[in-house]
């Protein structure tokens, strides 16, 4: 019986394997992150699960999963400074286009492990594999300095994180990834893309956009600022001058 | 307690901005200065980008010379003619300082700008107010006066073509050197978010001979004016003033200030004029030792054409 049973899907999957093949299902904890005047950070957790039916295959490697959160694409310039006339200073630059400016990595297992370099390149998947100049290829990328010291430096701010085995799997199909927000988090539209692996083959994807936006004072005193700059400018000096005159008023000794 | 800054895109602690705020002031009361010129390395240090943190300290500026201004129209010690004269040509400086400050944001070259302008002008006038105050100090254990200059004296510089009356000052002096020092104070406000009143009041005092009584009152209107200019103008072209970050180093500056007055009052000239001058002298060096030393991380990222 088992042996049919496993013959007939071995042959469906071999005459319609997409047809058979897991498909993902994910949802987020939310939609949209408000920074409010008291925010130090937050957090986001994506669920899914595995969805299989009766004539999926079996798999003899375990489910993988890695999550990744992208922030809104900016054009960056990397710089290197160097010592002229005794003091450092910047010389050399390069320009990175088009570059996340958050990108957080959550896996079940360590990346490596997860899947190949040529599996991994060809998504852009971990910050080694990332395209820092156009799209991701089927070869690694190869890195300057500019580009390993970007990767460095959002590390060190904190905008780029890999947390391996962060991924937990509650059931043997349903995940969770609990993905955190800095307190520098860059405003804007997010993706946040779930990969399926088994045994380094890449079996499904989805992706889910979601927004961090300022709150509702914050967002009326950066509307003010970018769209009536000089109103703006203008009821800073105000405010200034009111405070001074207050302070003044306040402290005053005769 | 953190409050978040919409325009710098970071929280920041409410009572170390407020704590930053009311040193600056407490030193700015008790000396006389505006601050800004400690201000503003403060932020950058915490981590604001030097372009929010500039313009913002400009607000911040702004309210702490309005409280002084007023201050002293009350007891009449402003020269209003000159101090018009001078807010006039410190518009037209601060208009090329904002203007070369987003040119050297382009090219990368704006912090060293800035560190360097810093160790130059710290440096000097650190070095020369130390050595005037040390002298000072000396003179007086010592019970010989130092020389007086006599204030009715006019230099050279003061004769230059195209000459003013100021009556407040009880000056006639060429209106040239009045309108070069206005502009090179507002440029170099726009360019390093200082006021420039350490620059000023010397300047003021020795180069144009102005009454002493005068200076301080004349170079807070304008630093007042220059700044509320620089503000708009940091406002409407670089959208980098964080009116959030500036209210509250306003609330700690205008409040500190006022208890730094009370402590300059029972110190002696002498020994403030030598405090001052350390502080100052310090501040340079930082930029000296940063510009010089080298650093942990060779490279550094920002955002294509701006920050």
């Amino acid at each position: 019986m088992i042996v049919r049973a496993l013959l007939s899907a071995a042959i469906l999957a071999v005459v319609s394997p997409r047809l058979h093949a897991e498909t993902l299902v994910t949802a987020l904890s939310t939609e949209r992150v408000y920074i409010e005047s008291n925010f130090t950070g937050s957090g986001v957790v994506i669920f899914g699960t595995v969805e299989r039916d009766r004539q999926t295959v079996a798999r003899p490697e375990p489910y993988e999963i890695v999550v990744t959160l992208t922030g809104p694409l900016r054009s960056m310039v990397a710089r290197r400074k160097e010592r002229v006339a005794g003091i450092w200073i910047n010389r050399e630059s390069s320009e990175l286009p088009r570059v996340p400016s958050f990108l957080a990595i959550a896996t079940t297992a360590p990346m490596v492990d997860v899947a190949g370099n040529r599996v991994r390149a060809g998504q852009g998947l971990g910050f080694d594999m990332l395209p820092t100049r156009g799209l991701p290829d089927a070869l690694p990328p190869i890195r300057t300095e500019y580009d390993a010291a970007f990767l460095r430096l959002m590390q060190r701010q904190g905008l780029f994180t890999l947390n391996e085995g962060s991924v937990e799997f509650l059931s043997s199909q349903l995940f969770r990834a609990p993905i955190e927000l800095p307190a520098n988090v860059p405003i804007g539209w997010y993706t946040a893309t779930v990969y399926l692996f088994s045994g380094g083959v890449l079996l499904a994807k989805t992706t889910q956009d979601f927004s961090i936006l300022k709150g509702g004072f914050e967002q009326t005193i950066t509307n003010l600022a970018h769209r009536d700059p000089a109103l703006y400018g203008l009821a800073t000096v105000v405010v200034a001058c009111l405070t001074g005159w207050l302070a003044g008023v306040a402290f005053r000794k005769d | 307690m953190d409050l978040y800054l919409p325009i710098a895109e970071m929280p920041m602690n409410l009572f170390l901005l407020l704590g930053m705020g009311a040193a600056v002031g407490f030193l700015s009361g008790m000396f006389g200065v505006g601050g800004g010129f400690l201000l503003t390395p403060l932020l950058i240090f915490s981590g604001i980008s030097p372009a929010v943190a500039v313009a913002s300290v400009s607000s911040q500026i702004v309210a702490n010379s309005t409280s002084g201004v007023l201050a002293y129209l009350r007891k009449k010690t402003v020269d209003l003619k000159l101090g018009l004269f001078l807010t006039l040509s410190g518009i037209i400086g601060s208009a090329i300082g904002v203007w070369v400050y987003g040119a050297l944001r382009g090219i990368g070259q704006l912090d060293v700008v800035i560190a360097l302008s810093y160790v130059a002008f710290l440096g000097t006038i650190g070095m020369l107010m130390v050595v005037e105050a040390v002298r000072a100090i000396l003179a007086k254990q010592r019970g010989t006066p130092l020389p007086v200059r006599r204030p009715g004296q006019h230099s050279w510089i003061a004769g230059l073509p195209l000459r003013v009356r100021f009556h407040r000052s009880r000056l006639y002096i060429s209106a040239l050197p009045v309108i070069a020092l206005g502009a090179s104070i507002g440029f170099l406000g726009a360019l390093l978010g200082i006021g420039g009143g350490f620059i000023m009041v010397p300047a003021l005092i020795y180069l144009l001979k102005v009454p002493t009584t005068i200076v301080i009152g004349t170079t807070l209107l304008q630093t007042l004016g220059t700044m509320a200019f620089t503000t708009f103008m940091q406002s409407a072209t670089n959208q980098t003033v964080d009116v959030i970050l500036g209210l509250a180093l306003m609330v700690g500056g205008v409040v500190g200030a006022q208890f730094g007055a009370r402590v300059g009052q029972s110190l002696r000239g002498e020994t403030l004029r030598l405090l001052l001058g350390l502080l100052v002298l310090s501040v340079g060096l930082r930029f000296a030792v940063d510009l010089v030393a080298r650093p942990d991380e060779l490279y550094s990222i920002s955002r294509m054409g701006g920050w």
